[in-house]
């Protein structure tokens, strides 16, 4: 069976988005119809590939910047998001299905400007919807040696956003050789979460001192972002907010400045449901980081049986047990740890 | 670069539960507002590259860089297990320095119908000894 179809995408002439349009419905029709790897760049040419694989890129390459694209065909394929089930999932709701939502999360993370650096805050509960998830994780991540953010929202979209980000600052410190900027973590964290329109869950306040100065910067999940000297996020954000408004000044001292950021935390933790548990400080002034894990434990376990808690046969016996860390696990830098 | 979807015969034997369902509107309008949008920021972002070096260095520099990207794009190892990481042509566009969600969620060799290419068969096909499909497709 042959089909003979006209496409024209001539580089000189602009394409309508009606031509367009067409155009990209003749390339799938002639693929579904001769089962054969078609793709069709500018200008009429048809090129066939072997593999397989390029056939899906090759429905896109349609437009004036074809040249570029073309360049594209032979790298390898690579991952990222998959929509496929997006027109599943809508068939489903539709007929009146309903899909599972999402859990409610909550969070108090707060950052300062004091006198010499940065003093970023942030509670340990971990909130899913009415459980807490886990009683004492961290909140505070590190982006660079000099950078620090907390996160609120999703905690794997806040950790994945940091991560990356913290691995592309990485990157740019082993191609320039100098200290990250803030203003690069805060930009490359803005254009991200912009570009994904607000599916990534993650608000975040930024901290970290450079060779310009101390930088406090709070991230919403659509990629706006503000400049503040000081900055609260999470469901606490409103009870830690009332403590700053009313206590900060400018030229704080650490010391003071720990004591305001830690009273901010401890508002979210006794007044919003969502945050809770111990509180976490990093003070990060110039050359030098402190991550103060568990700073602050409000809320100690009150009981634990002295008879120790033996459990019923048939649970599962742990005959050995061995953790790899994969990333460095930061020590409680003063008392104790939390009991678990 | 990011493909709508796994490369599959729409038209035999399509799989709905791996693939969704098979509509021509979806191929068309993507099927979901975040895919497409994905797409066009991408192209507009290459196309703003473009138009500044272009801008500043002239058009021929364009041209060369574009010579430079094809040539280095169509670097190659043999076929097989390990496809080239293409570190030239990453220096080339940039790419060196990015690390996003398309680097290490979702690759397509970790996918669980990924079947590596036989190296040579996949020698004979680039050669034109005998014909293709390089990797011979589960369904």
């Amino acid at each position: 069976m042959k089909t003979i179809v006209f496409i024209s995408t001539s580089r000189k002439f602009v394409v309508s988005p009606n031509e367009r349009l067409i155009s990209r419905l003749a390339v799938i029709v002639i693929s579904r119809i001769s089962k054969v790897a078609t793709p069709v760049s500018s200008n009429l040419t048809v090129v066939c590939l072997g593999i397989a694989a390029d056939r899906s890129a090759s429905y896109q390459s349609l437009s004036i910047s074809d040249m570029m694209e073309k360049a594209w065909v032979d790298a390898p394929l690579k991952g990222g998001f998959n929509f496929d089930l997006c027109r599943r999932n809508e068939m489903l709701s539709g007929k009146g299905i309903r899909l599972p939502g999402f859990r409610k999360t909550g969070t108090t993370i707060v950052g300062l400007i004091f006198e010499d650096g940065v003093i970023l805050g942030a509670d340990t509960r971990a909130t899913e919807g009415p459980i807490v998830a886990d009683k004492n994780c961290e909140k505070i991540h590190y982006m660079a040696p000099n950078i620090y953010c907390c996160g609120a929202g999703t905690a794997a979209d806040t950790e994945a956003v940091t991560d990356m980000v913290s691995s592309q600052l990485q990157l740019h410190r082993y191609a320039t050789g100098r200290e990250s900027r803030v203003i690069t973590a805060l930009t490359l964290l803005k254009s991200h979460l912009f570009s994904y329109q607000g599916y990534v869950s993650a608000a975040l306040v930024l901290g970290g001192v450079d060779v310009t100065g101390p930088h406090l910067h709070t991230v919403y999940p659509h990629g706006s972002t503000d400049t503040l000297p000081f900055a609260t996020m999470g469901s606490g954000s409103l009870a830690a907010m009332a403590v700053f408004e009313s206590k900060f000044k400018e030229g704080l001292s650490r010391e003071e400045g720990i004591q305001i950021v830690c009273e901010a935390i401890c508002s979210g933790i006794f007044n919003d449901l969502g945050s809770g548990s111990n509180v976490d400080v990093c003070v990060i002034t110039k050359g030098k980081t402190e991550y103060l894990r568990n700073h602050q434990l409000p809320n100690p376990r009150t009981y634990i049986s002295s008879r120790g808690y033996s459990f019923a046969k048939g649970h599962t016996e742990v005959l050995s047990t061995k953790i790899i860390p994969l990333k460095p696990k930061f020590e409680v830098a003063e008392g104790d740890v939390m009991e678990e | 670069m990011g493909s709508k979807s796994i490369a599959h015969e729409v038209a035999t034997n399509h799989d709905i539960l791996r693939f969704g369902l098979d509509g021509i509107k979806g191929d068309i309008v993507g099927s979901h507002p975040l895919e497409s949008l994905r797409e066009t920021a991408r192209r507009n972002l290459d196309e703003k590259k473009l138009l500044i070096t272009d801008l500043t260095y002239g058009s021929a520099f364009n041209l060369k860089m574009d010579f430079d990207k094809q040539i280095l794009s169509r670097f190659q190892r043999p076929p097989g297990m390990l496809p080239s990481s293409m570190l030239g042509f990453e220096a080339l566009t940039g790419g060196l320095e990015d690390f996003g969600f398309e680097d290490y969620l979702n690759m397509p060799q970790d996918s669980e119908s990924f079947r590596p290419p036989d190296m040579h068969n996949g020698m004979e096909v680039r050669l034109g000894l005998s014909k293709g499909p390089v990797c011979p497709s589960l369904f």
